[in-house]
């Protein structure tokens, strides 16, 4: 079993991994010759099902790959320490990763070689012929070198009769040592992080979920205008918070209480009509925002006939007009998942968010840049929950 | 009774808050010792692994200084030439609370004083703080001190073998590298390379692979040191949370880092100066210990361990001739206590008859600290078992005398190594052993 690669995009992956480790703390990452996936399944929460080609991340004609179960290993990885190991590697020169082990732990090897500049204690960078390198040495061996001696004179009993030894240590020695022009510095970083390798039959009973044809397509506005927006309407309707407290007097506060367990739960709907709402609702107080004029990409036409295509639920939808509430497809989610979610606003992706109503919320999160983006995505599947 | 003033101008005050805030991450306490021409800060961190201490000049640092000692009338923590005290770093640090930013405001603080107050007819044990700021606001606090004999870490820089000096914004630039859990910092050189590796000796549950801590290592070019004297291949580790905490007050104050140490498991010291002030951190290194240290080093330790129990620095300084004989050794009465072997089992060690032993086959082991029999673990030995195993070797007194005095003796010197020689006859055991060596007791086999 062989793994290695060159990382041509260490602040993809680092951004990739940033998003993945909000949802979850182990990932199985599955190296396969043309793509990677890497997938996260909480005990509760999202799921995220990521595909990318190899390209996108790693150097293709460095990537080798070999095992005996048809060219894919299976990871399972810890997600934050891989993040964190890839922090080092965003502004490196290079950085290599491989798959190794130390001695029954496999591990994630990433090499990283970084160059900065060393600013030299000569200001005017004028160097005269380079001196030798100081050497004050106190000598390795018994006998310590002249300039290192002790501090302590040596008898003090004897008060100031004898001058005390000048105390020269070897630090003010070479303080005064010949200014050194600046230079180029490298430094090598290695992080090894541990890893589980699965077998291939570990893993195949694993599979997307499944769910019924969407109701409504819909690209979203900018998540980081979502992201905040959601999270301050979650934090409206937190207990404790703003509107909520002051709704939670008295009579009420057992059940505010009971309920800060669990994070309030934001309604997204949308339409075919290009429009989305985010909505809060808590005793007090009810918020909405309304974006309108987006886009809801339409299928590809190719792979559905006619016939099919008017069958889709979204098809439906789209024939239900703007202004009727009918034609509104709603899901409650809970608002601290989806501000997890949202955190892979940073990679500034393009996504669409699929609505199944009372059901499900499907995001394909597509990254942007130079490699193919239909073969470049990020699926998050987030449940409804029930009103 | 002793009497100790001082005052500080704002540059200090900063300078001194810096300082709290640095031994602040090594303990709860710091122990003032002030002496006619300097005044000591340090803190021994409650494993006894790591010593900090600034000392501060007492012309230099302070805008007046004044320390005097009754010697008629000696109080707790007075002897005949300093005085010793103790004081809650977070009480003395929050005098200094937000001092820091408020420069440039009227009520800034301009001066402040110190005064302890030790006289019988006073309220006992209180160390008094004025800060004297502008439009003639006076805050006065006092705190409470605890008179202690204060114990130091001994460190011999004319013996360390390895030394290096570097920018602590290098060394800042490494661990920034390392993860959170990371707890412990390998240091060796190879091919022109420095390498620093964290690691941690607590391993998760063997089957939770994922748990387990990332390993980071980081190499720079030795170019980036001042200069670099070390051996290569010497493996030497440290404590990663109080290097960080080094690294913190070195780089705040733009001081150049020296490490001075010998051989692993011994005690490395990280050192810098400032104008009027000197620090010092003193740290427990792991790793492989060595076996052969040169021959005038074999018995060095006696007199450095012969001090680590406390004895009363009152006693000591009656014992003391006028002049000092360089070879004469500390106290006996301390040393006699000193004879518990250092071992990992110390507990079980000691409890075998010291004295049927007889002489000891050559005591190689020149260590502060007892080094794992299998190193490549670098395991921590069981913390509840023995906690004497692993400590620095201390200098109770802090007597600068008997310092000095037991300093000469590591000189090579066949009289004193003769005179130690019979010492060691006659107090049976030396005070350190190897595990290994204690194989045929019968714990272990």
């Amino acid at each position: 079993m062989r793994f290695r690669t060159k990382l041509t995009n260490a602040e993809t992956f680092s951004k990739l991994t940033a998003s993945l480790s909000s949802l979850g703390k182990t990932c199985w990452m599955r190296l396969e010759p043309g793509n990677i996936r890497f997938t996260i399944i909480p005990d509760q929460g999202t799921q995220v099902w990521a595909q990318l080609p190899i390209d996108a991340i790693f150097d293709e004609s460095s990537y080798i790959l070999e095992s005996n179960s048809g060219g894919i290993i299976n990871l399972e990885v810890p997600i934050g320490a891989l993040h964190r190991a890839l922090r080092s590697a965003v502004d490196a020169k290079s950085a290599q990763l491989r798959l190794t082990q130390k001695g029954r732990i496999p591990l994630l090897a990433l090499t990283i070689r970084t160059l900065s500049w060393a600013p030299g204690s000569n200001a005017l960078g004028i160097t005269a012929a380079p001196a030798p390198a100081p050497a004050p040495a106190p000598g390795t061996g018994t006998g310590p070198g002249s300039g290192s001696s002790s501090n302590d004179p040596p008898t003090i009993t004897n008060g100031p009769t004898h001058a005390p030894p000048s105390s020269t240590t070897t630090t003010t020695d070479t303080t005064t040592g010949p200014a050194r022009p600046g230079r180029e510095r490298e430094t090598v970083i290695t992080q090894e992080i541990p890893v589980k390798v699965f077998h291939e039959s570990a893993v195949e009973g694993l599979h997307e979920p499944r769910c019924r044809d969407p109701d409504v397509h819909i690209i979203l506005p900018s998540l980081g205008q979502l992201k905040s927006i959601s999270e301050r309407f979650t934090k409206l309707a937190s207990p404790g918070h703003g509107f909520a407290s002051a709704a939670s007097d008295a009579a009420t506060k057992p059940t505010a209480t009971g309920a800060s367990a669990a994070a309030p739960k934001l309604e997204l709907s949308a339409n075919m009509h290009g429009s989305l709402r985010l909505a809060i609702a808590t005793d007090a107080l009810r918020i909405s925002s309304v974006w309108s004029g987006l886009v809801n990409p339409s299928l590809d036409p190719g792979q559905l006939s006619q016939g099919e295509m008017e069958r889709l639920p979204s098809e439906r939808m789209r024939a239900v007009p703007g202004d009727d509430e009918a034609g509104w497809a709603r899901v409650r989610i809970d608002g601290r998942d989806w501000g997890k979610v949202l955190s892979v606003g940073r990679l500034s992706p393009r996504v669409v968010a699929s609505f199944v109503h009372e059901t499900a919320l499907i995001l394909y999160v597509y990254l942007p840049g130079t490699f193919n983006e239909e073969d470049s995505c990020l699926t998050y599947y987030i449940n409804s929950y029930a009103a | 009774m002793a009497s100790l003033s001082f005052s500080l101008s704002p540059e200090a005050i900063y300078q001194l808050h810096d300082a709290l805030m640095c031994l602040g991450k090594f303990g709860d306490n710091v122990s003032f010792e002030a002496e006619f021409d300097l005044l000591r800060l340090s803190v021994l961190n409650s494993t006894k692994t790591a010593y900090a201490a600034f000392a501060f000049d007492a012309d230099k640092f302070f805008e007046s200084y004044s320390f005097g000692v009754d010697r008629r009338n000696m109080s707790a923590g007075v002897q005949s030439h300093k005085f010793c005290c103790q004081v809650l770093i977070k009480a003395l640090v929050s005098v200094f609370k937000g001092r820091a930013s408020g420069r440039n405001k009227d009520t800034s603080v301009e001066r402040c004083e110190f005064e302890l107050q030790d006289n019988h007819d006073e309220t006992e044990c209180r160390l008094v703080i004025r800060l004297i700021c502008g439009l003639g606001v006076i805050k006065l606090y006092k705190l409470t001190y605890e008179p202690v004999y204060i114990q130091h870490a001994t460190f011999d820089r004319s013996r360390a073998t390895n030394e290096w000096s570097i920018e602590p914004k290098f060394l800042k630039e490494v661990t920034d590298h390392f993860g959170p859990s990371a707890e412990q910092l390998d240091i060796y050189s190879e091919h022109g390379k420095t390498v620093f590796t964290s690691f941690t000796t607590k391993i998760a549950d063997g089957k939770e692979i994922l748990r387990q801590p990332v390993h980071t290592s980081v190499a720079i070019d030795k170019r980036d040191f001042e200069y670099y004297l070390a051996e290569d291949n010497r493996h030497i580790a440290i404590n990663l949370k109080d290097f960080k905490a080094v690294l913190a007050h070195a780089d705040i104050v733009h001081a150049r880092l020296t490490a001075r140490f010998t051989t692993p498991c011994r005690p490395l010291q990280f050192a810098y100066e400032l104008e009027g002030v000197k620090s010092e951190f003193t740290l427990m290194t792991r790793g492989e210990a060595v076996e052969d240290d040169g021959p005038s080093s074999s018995r060095a330790a006696a007199p450095q361990l012969s001090a680590r129990q406390t004895p009363a620095p009152v006693q000591v300084s009656q014992q003391r001739p006028p002049a000092t004989d360089a070879s004469r050794m500390p106290p006996p009465s301390s040393r006699s206590r000193s004879l518990r072997p250092l071992t990992g089992t110390s507990a079980r060690a000691s409890q075998t008859p010291v004295e049927s032993q007889g002489p000891q086959p050559p005591v190689e082991f020149d260590s502060l600290f007892v080094p794992a029999d299998d190193d490549r673990q670098w395991d921590v030995p069981n913390d509840g078992g023995a906690p004497a195993e692993d400590e620095l070797g201390w200098d109770a007194t802090g007597d600068k005398d008997t310092f000095t005095a037991s300093l000469r003796t590591r000189v090579p010197n066949e009289e004193s190594e003769a005179a130690e020689m019979d010492q060691e006859e006659e107090t049976g055991i030396p005070p350190t052993q190897r595990i290994s060596q204690l194989h045929g007791l019968g714990l272990f086999d």
